[in-house]
Order: C-alpha cells, then sequence, then structure tokens
C-alpha cells in the first residue's frame, strides 16, 4: 500500500535540499568555548585573540555587532573572560560571543 | 491619558538617540569642577535621593510579599534569603566570598549572589544609615561611561571582601537617565551566564520597543527609585508600584473587533510574545568542571527566540512549594487570564524529614564539585541541624514580558483555534465538546478568507 510522505518527513527533505543548496556560499560555523588573550578596539569593529579551551589553539575573530562592540568598549567583556563563541571560518566574523559566566 | 503617554513615549523614544547626547546633565559643571566624592556629590543638588534609595528592592532585595502563599505576611522576601532551583543559594548562605583553591590549580576566585547590588558589599543588602548611603554606586545605573571592569570583588586592605566601583569623574561627567546596558549588566547576567534567567535579549530584533529605540525606564518609569515590576510568579519583592502593557495601550488597542474580545480572557503577552529562552533546566547536585577547573551547576539553555511558551491561567496569585512555583488561576476564576510562560525545572537536594528545598553555598562546590559540602556550609550558616538531603526536581514558571514581536508575528486565529495549536485547550479546561468547537476553522474561516483577498 502506498503512503503518502508523512509531514515530517516531507519537511526534513525540503530543509535537507535548503541547507544543501545554500551550503557552498556559506562556509563552515565554528563553535567553541575560548578564553579571551587580547583585545583590540577599532573605530566600529575589534579584533579578538582567544584559546580554545579544549584545543588550545589560538584563533583571532572580527567582532562587528553593536551589542559586544559595547560591552568591550565598556570592559563588561575583559581579557580572561571565558566566552562561548561561534564564528564563520571563511571571514573570520564572530556570530555569537557570550561570556560563560555569570552572577 | 493612555494615547497621550504612548504618544510622549515614542516621541520621546525617537529623540532619545540625540537628546542623551545632546542634553547635558544640569550637575556636570559642578562634578567638572569638584570632582566625584560619590552620592555626597549627587546629594548636593538631588537632597534625599540616597537614603530613599536604601528603601528600595534594588538595595534591599527583599520586601514584604503579599501576593504569593506559604509565606509569613510580616517577613520580607526576595533574592536575599529566597530558596528556588534558577539560584540554590541567596545573598545569605552564597554571600560574597573567596572560595577555598581549586585542588587541582590552587587557584580561587570570588563569588556570590551579593556582586548583583549596588552597594559595595562592605555596605551590603539591606544596610542602612549615612555608611550605606555613601555606598551606593549611583553611576551603575547613571552613568554612559562607567567602566565596568572596575565592579570587580577584591580583598581590601583589613582583608575583607569588597566591590570596587568606577567613581571617576569621567563617569560622573557622562549622567543621564539609565540606558538598558545599565540595567542589563545585572539582569542579563543573572542565574549564571548570559541571557540565563529570563533569556530575554532586548534588541532591536527582538523587541518592537527596542526597535522604537525604547529603553528600559520608558516603561519602568520609577519615582524615588522605586522602579515598577508586574507579577511574574517568580519575582516577589516589588517596591508597591506595579506596570501592565495597558499603562501605555489601551484594553482594546486593536481595530480588529475579535481580537478585542480576547483580550478578556486572554493577556497581551499571550499573542504578542510568542518567543522566549534562556536555562531551561540545571543540575545543582552535579556540577561540571570547566576550562578552569573550577566547577558550575550544570546548566541546559536555549537561545533568547527557541523556546515555545507554555500557557496558564493566571490570577496574579503564585503558587509556592517546594516542588512548583507557578501561577495559580482557573478558567472559572475570573480574575484569571492566560498568560505565556517560560518552565524552568531545577534539580537540587530536598531536606527528607520536612521536605523542604535546601540552599547551597556555592563556594565549596565551585572549588571542589562537592555540592553535600556546599549545602552543609549553607545549613550551618542558616543554623539547620537536621537534615536527610535528597536529590529532587523543582519547577518554575518564570513570567515572559518581554520580546514583543512584530504585530504580524503576532499569534492570530489559526495559531489558536487549531487542533495542533499553541494552546492546549484541554488543559486550560474546556471540554472536549468545547474544544471541537475552538479548534474548528469555523471560529476564523470567513474572516481570514476576505484578509487574504484583500492582501493579495
Ligand atoms: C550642581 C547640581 C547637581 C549635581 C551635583 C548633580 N545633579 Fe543631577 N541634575 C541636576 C539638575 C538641575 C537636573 C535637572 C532637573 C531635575 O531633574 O531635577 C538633574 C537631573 C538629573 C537626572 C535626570 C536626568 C534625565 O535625563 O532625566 C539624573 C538621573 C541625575 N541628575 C543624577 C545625578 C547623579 C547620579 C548625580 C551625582 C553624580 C547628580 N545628578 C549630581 C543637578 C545636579
Ligand atoms: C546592581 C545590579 C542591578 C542593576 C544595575 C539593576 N538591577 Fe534590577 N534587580 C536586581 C536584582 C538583584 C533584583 C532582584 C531583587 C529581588 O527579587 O530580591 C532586581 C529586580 C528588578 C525588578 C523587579 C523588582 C522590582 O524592583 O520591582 C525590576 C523591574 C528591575 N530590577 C528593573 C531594573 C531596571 C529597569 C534597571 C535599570 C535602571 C535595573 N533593574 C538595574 C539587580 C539590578
Ligand atoms: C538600580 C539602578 C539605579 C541606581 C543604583 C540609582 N538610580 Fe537613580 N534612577 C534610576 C531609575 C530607574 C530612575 C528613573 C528614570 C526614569 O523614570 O526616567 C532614576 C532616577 C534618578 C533621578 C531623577 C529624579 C528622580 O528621582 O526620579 C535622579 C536625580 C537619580 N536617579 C539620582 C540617583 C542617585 C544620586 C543615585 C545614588 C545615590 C542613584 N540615582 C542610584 C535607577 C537607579
Ligand atoms: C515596553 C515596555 C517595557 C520595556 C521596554 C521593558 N520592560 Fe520590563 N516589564 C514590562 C512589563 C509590562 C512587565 C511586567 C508585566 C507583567 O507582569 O504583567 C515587566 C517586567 C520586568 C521585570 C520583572 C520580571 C519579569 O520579567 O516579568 C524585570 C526584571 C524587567 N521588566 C526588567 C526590564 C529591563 C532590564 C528592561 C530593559 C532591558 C526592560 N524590563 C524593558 C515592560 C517593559
Ligand atoms: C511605556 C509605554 C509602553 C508600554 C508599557 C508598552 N508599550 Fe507597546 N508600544 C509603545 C509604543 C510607544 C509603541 C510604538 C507605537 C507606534 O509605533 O505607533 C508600542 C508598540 C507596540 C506594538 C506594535 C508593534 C508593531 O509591530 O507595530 C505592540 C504589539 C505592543 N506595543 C505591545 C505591547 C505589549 C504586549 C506590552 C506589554 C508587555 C507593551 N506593548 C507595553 C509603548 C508601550
Ligand atoms: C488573541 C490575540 C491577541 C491578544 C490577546 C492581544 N493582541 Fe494585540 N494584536 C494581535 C494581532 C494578531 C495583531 C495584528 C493585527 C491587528 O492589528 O489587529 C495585534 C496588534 C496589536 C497592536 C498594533 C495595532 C496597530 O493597529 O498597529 C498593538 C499596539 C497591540 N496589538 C497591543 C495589544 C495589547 C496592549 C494587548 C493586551 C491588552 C493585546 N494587544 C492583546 C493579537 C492579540
Ligand atoms: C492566543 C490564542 C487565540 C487567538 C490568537 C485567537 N483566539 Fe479565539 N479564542 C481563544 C480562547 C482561549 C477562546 C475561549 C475564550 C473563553 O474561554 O472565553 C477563544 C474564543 C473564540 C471564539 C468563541 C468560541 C465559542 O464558540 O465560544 C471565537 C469565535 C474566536 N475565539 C475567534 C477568534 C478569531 C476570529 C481570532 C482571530 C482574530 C481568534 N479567535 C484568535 C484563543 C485564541
Amino acid at each position: 500500500m502506498r503512503k503518502v510522505l508523512p509531514s515530517s518527513i516531507a519537511l526534513a527533505l525540503f530543509t535537507a535540499s535548503l541547507v544543501t543548496i545554500c551550503s557552498p556560499a556559506q562556509a563552515a560555523e565554528v563553535k567553541m568555548i575560548a578564553t579571551i588573550e587580547r583585545i583590540e578596539l577599532k573605530e566600529k569593529s575589534a579584533t579578538v585573540t582567544l584559546k580554545d579551551t579544549k584545543s588550545d589553539k589560538h584563533v583571532s575573530v572580527t567582532v562587528n555587532d553593536d551589542l559586544t562592540l559595547d560591552k568591550l568598549r565598556d570592559k563588561r567583556i575583559l581579557e580572561g573572560d571565558e566566552i562561548r563563541l561561534k564564528y564563520d571560518d571563511a571571514t573570520g566574523v564572530a556570530t555569537y560571543f557570550r561570556k560563560t559566566a555569570g552572577c | 491619558m493612555k494615547i497621550l503617554r504612548l504618544i510622549t513615549t515614542l516621541i520621546a523614544g525617537l529623540s532619545l538617540v540625540a537628546l542623551v547626547e545632546a542634553k547635558d546633565h544640569q550637575g556636570k559643571d559642578y562634578i567638572q569642577e569638584n570632582g566625584y566624592q560619590g552620592p555626597a556629590t549627587c546629594e548636593v543638588c538631588h537632597p534625599g535621593t540616597a537614603q530613599a534609595f536604601l528603601g528600595t528592592v534594588h538595595w534591599k532585595h527583599a520586601s514584604k510579599v503579599n501576593h504569593v502563599e506559604n509565606l509569613d505576611p510580616k517577613q520580607e522576601y526576595g533574592m536575599k534569603n529566597r530558596v528556588y532551583t534558577m539560584c540554590n543559594g541567596n545573598d545569605i548562605v552564597n554571600n560574597l566570598k573567596e572560595i577555598p583553591p581549586s585542588p587541582t590549580t590552587g587557584k580561587t576566585k570570588f563569588t556570590g549572589c551579593n556582586t548583583c547590588h549596588p552597594g559595595n558589599h562592605l555596605q551590603d543588602v539591606g544596610s542602612t544609615g549615612p555608611e550605606a548611603e555613601a555606598a551606593i554606586d549611583c553611576l551603575v545605573c547613571h552613568s554612559t561611561a562607567y567602566d565596568f571592569s572596575q565592579r570587580k570583588p577584591y580583598k581590601d586592605a583589613q582583608g575583607r571582601v569588597a566591590i570596587g566601583q568606577d567613581r571617576s569623574t569621567k563617569a560622573a561627567l557622562a549622567i543621564g537617565k539609565p540606558a538598558p546596558k545599565n540595567c542589563m549588566v545585572c539582569h542579563d547576567s543573572a542565574g549564571g551566564g548570559a541571557l540565563v534567567k529570563r533569556g530575554f535579549a532586548f534588541t532591536a530584533a527582538s523587541d518592537v520597543h527596542a526597535a522604537k529605540s525604547m529603553v528600559c525606564v520608558d516603561c519602568h518609569k520609577a519615582k524615588d527609585h522605586r522602579i515598577p515590576t508586574g507579577y511574574d510568579p517568580n519575582n516577589w519583592a516589588h517596591d508597591g508600584v506595579r506596570i501592565s502593557c495597558s499603562d501605555c495601550h489601551s484594553e482594546k488597542p486593536h481595530k480588529d473587533a475579535d481580537t478585542n474580545r480576547h483580550t478578556a480572557r486572554i493577556a497581551c503577552q499571550t499573542c504578542h510574545i510568542p518567543r522566549t529562552g534562556g536555562a531551561f533546566a540545571k543540575d545543582f547536585t552535579h556540577w561540571e568542571q570547566l576550562s578552569d577547573k573550577f566547577y558550575e551547576p550544570t546548566t541546559l539553555r536555549k537561545e533568547t527566540n527557541e523556546t515555545t511558551p507554555v500557557y496558564a491561567w493566571y490570577n496574579k496569585t503564585v503558587a509556592n512549594r517546594p516542588d512548583f512555583i507557578g501561577p495559580k488561576g482557573t478558567r472559572k476564576d475570573v480574575r484569571s487570564k492566560i498568560y505565556p510562560f517560560k518552565i524552568f525545572q531545577g534539580k537540587a537536594y530536598f531536606n527528607k524529614l520536612d521536605g523542604k528545598l535546601l540552599s547551597m553555598d556555592f563556594a565549596p562546590p565551585m572549588a571542589t564539585g562537592n555540592t553535600l559540602a556546599g549545602v552543609a556550609s549553607a545549613a550551618n550558616i542558616l543554623g539547620i541541624k537536621n537534615y536527610v538531603p535528597v536529590p529532587g526536581w523543582q519547577t518554575i514558571y518564570f513570567g515572559s514580558n518581554h520580546q514583543v514581536a512584530p504585530k504580524d508575528k503576532a499569534l492570530t486565529c489559526y495559531n489558536c483555534h487549531a487542533p495542533n495549536g499553541s494552546l492546549n485547550f484541554q488543559e486550560l479546561g474546556y471540554t472536549s465538546k468545547e474544544i471541537k468547537k475552538l479548534t474548528s476553522p469555523e471560529t476564523y474561516f470567513n474572516k481570514i478568507a476576505e484578509k487574504m483577498r484583500e492582501e493579495w
């Protein structure tokens, strides 16, 4: 007996196809928890160097969203802080940059 | 008048960006000349402000609470002394201190709930008198040039743990009404990390009011530093002033009569705040070790817009039991409306002898991961002698009152009146017969069909 494709699977396939279509244009997103080693503030962006807590590898990312920039400027985020970080490895632009700790 | 308030707020909001920069604080010249000596400087022109501040929730972290069950109406409750599973400690048991050295690294650090207090810890939560007045950090809320790296714990010359403040003249020259970041420095780091506790971001993308350049205090307008709040079941302490959406909007703000009819039983937030986020579960009985070798409670979290709220009747009185903190209310109770909530579940130790939730001093587990040592320390501080700790879960309903979505993203007829709709009509107390009607396109079909014809 033939069954109609369950909508959830149809949706999954559809989404998968979308992702495949888009992926060549998009670089991989890298995710890590990392400690800030250096912050260099510029006019409209900041370059932040961090150390991945798992691999000890150093990465350098560009922060250009206003909210995070503001936090870097008025030192709500500091060198030594641990960050939950996502960035685009082709452009080096951070897409997610948040302190792990809080009170 | 409401319309007037709405328009004034909007105009103020739109011109705010310009105003804050352009209109200088009138005390600026004085401060330039005399420097900033803490609240005493402000008192020259704003007399009585510091003293009044000491009586508010932001200083006391407590107030009398009359809408929550199982409390003593004569006592005060708040972050000072509450025990619940979003923060298993409080200002008393988890008082700011230096933790024991990590057995792995030998390093220590400072931790404590009362870091979210605008004092200097030497003058702590609820302190009074001239020294307390002098210790208030006015600038943390009022300066746009505050150097937040100064606001960190340190040991003073006598070995006492204090919290630093930016008391520079530079910061005092940049005074204005509080900007969102002044509020968010505490409010978005509550509960153990960015946007963990309430999980609301206040950005143009996440909130229509933020998109119109409105700020926290456009809604949370305060007189004598009594900052108004609402009825989030988990926000107990209050200064006796409340805000609601209908302070600015009317109870019937829609052109569409069908939508307006719904506001009698459905809160504005239910349709207008379709998403929430932040932590949804935490385990205080097992802490995980971080890269710096210190431990933190294991926390599961989502992004600010990744959680679909749960909807429940709420009459603004709160159920408060060891296993549950949340809304009371029923369909039959005419004071109840359907509200959206973020559900959080936390695991911690309960006392087998009386069933009560035990609290925790974070210092021991933060150093060693030993959570029972944290419970023992808290019990010792509180003078609890007999207890048998058993792990268990508590469910908490957090109000969802921010992140108002653009109006075209509000829940509309077919989001609710459908078999797989946003509301669980059965749990909300509707009968099968009613549910059949409520989930039928009959309720909205012609209306939506007409709307679609208009749009295309
Ligand atoms: C030499 C007098 C003087 C001093 C000193 C002074 N102010 Fe003011 N301040 C004023 C006047 C005048 C106004 C405008 C009238 C009003 O709102 O009372 C004002 C307004 C304000 C406002 C309202 C701003 C707004 O945009 O709504 C705040 C907040 C404020 N002051 C905070 C402070 C703080 C904090 C200090 C201490 C660092 C301080 N002031 C010191 C004179 C002073
Ligand atoms: C120094 C940290 C800190 C800052 C800065 C701060 N808050 Fe709070 N706020 C708290 C804490 C802690 C509580 C919880 C008090 C309790 O429940 O005992 C709280 C509670 C509240 C509440 C609910 C209780 C009440 O007071 O009615 C509101 C509303 C609120 N804050 C708004 C704001 C706004 C608006 C700002 C910015 C002007 C702000 N807060 C700045 C720490 C802070
Ligand atoms: C927790 C944040 C917070 C702290 C700390 C704080 N304020 Fe305020 N202040 C506010 C808020 C919120 C308003 C009301 C803003 C509004 O309604 O536009 C306000 C308003 C004011 C105003 C305007 C007039 C009034 O009373 O409404 C003055 C002056 C002021 N504050 C001075 C001070 C001084 C002096 C201190 C330190 C003793 C201080 N503030 C500490 C949040 C704070
Ligand atoms: C558009 C108006 C508006 C703005 C802007 C706004 N709030 Fe609120 N807030 C409310 C309302 C309304 C409630 C209470 C609703 C209720 O319980 O019925 C509330 C409640 C709260 C509470 C109590 C807990 C809760 O979530 O219900 C806190 C804390 C709070 N707001 C902080 C803030 C901070 C910090 C900002 C700025 C980042 C802010 N608010 C911006 C309207 C606003
Ligand atoms: C301090 C006043 C104030 C409070 C409180 C307030 N609002 Fe608003 N709201 C405004 C203003 C001003 C606008 C912009 C009006 C405009 O653009 O015409 C607005 C706009 C809106 C819009 C229209 C958004 C759009 O896409 O055009 C919605 C929906 C809304 N508010 C819902 C709420 C809800 C829900 C609450 C309670 C959680 C609330 N508001 C609390 C002042 C307020
Ligand atoms: C049953 C769902 C529902 C409830 C309850 C509800 N709204 Fe709405 N609201 C909507 C929808 C859908 C829209 C967009 C279509 C429209 O304007 O009618 C809207 C639009 C709005 C707008 C924009 C109006 C305009 O013409 O631009 C405002 C402001 C607003 N709502 C405020 C509120 C407030 C305040 C409450 C509580 C008193 C509330 N809403 C309750 C569904 C709801
Ligand atoms: C947030 C979910 C929600 C949205 C959105 C919503 N409704 Fe409702 N509606 C309800 C609930 C709940 C009731 C029952 C209210 C009560 O108990 O009085 C109801 C009742 C009704 C009823 C009365 C049903 C009966 O026979 O008693 C009609 C008709 C209706 N809605 C039509 C609409 C239309 C048309 C829209 C869009 C403009 C709409 N609803 C949007 C939740 C919703």
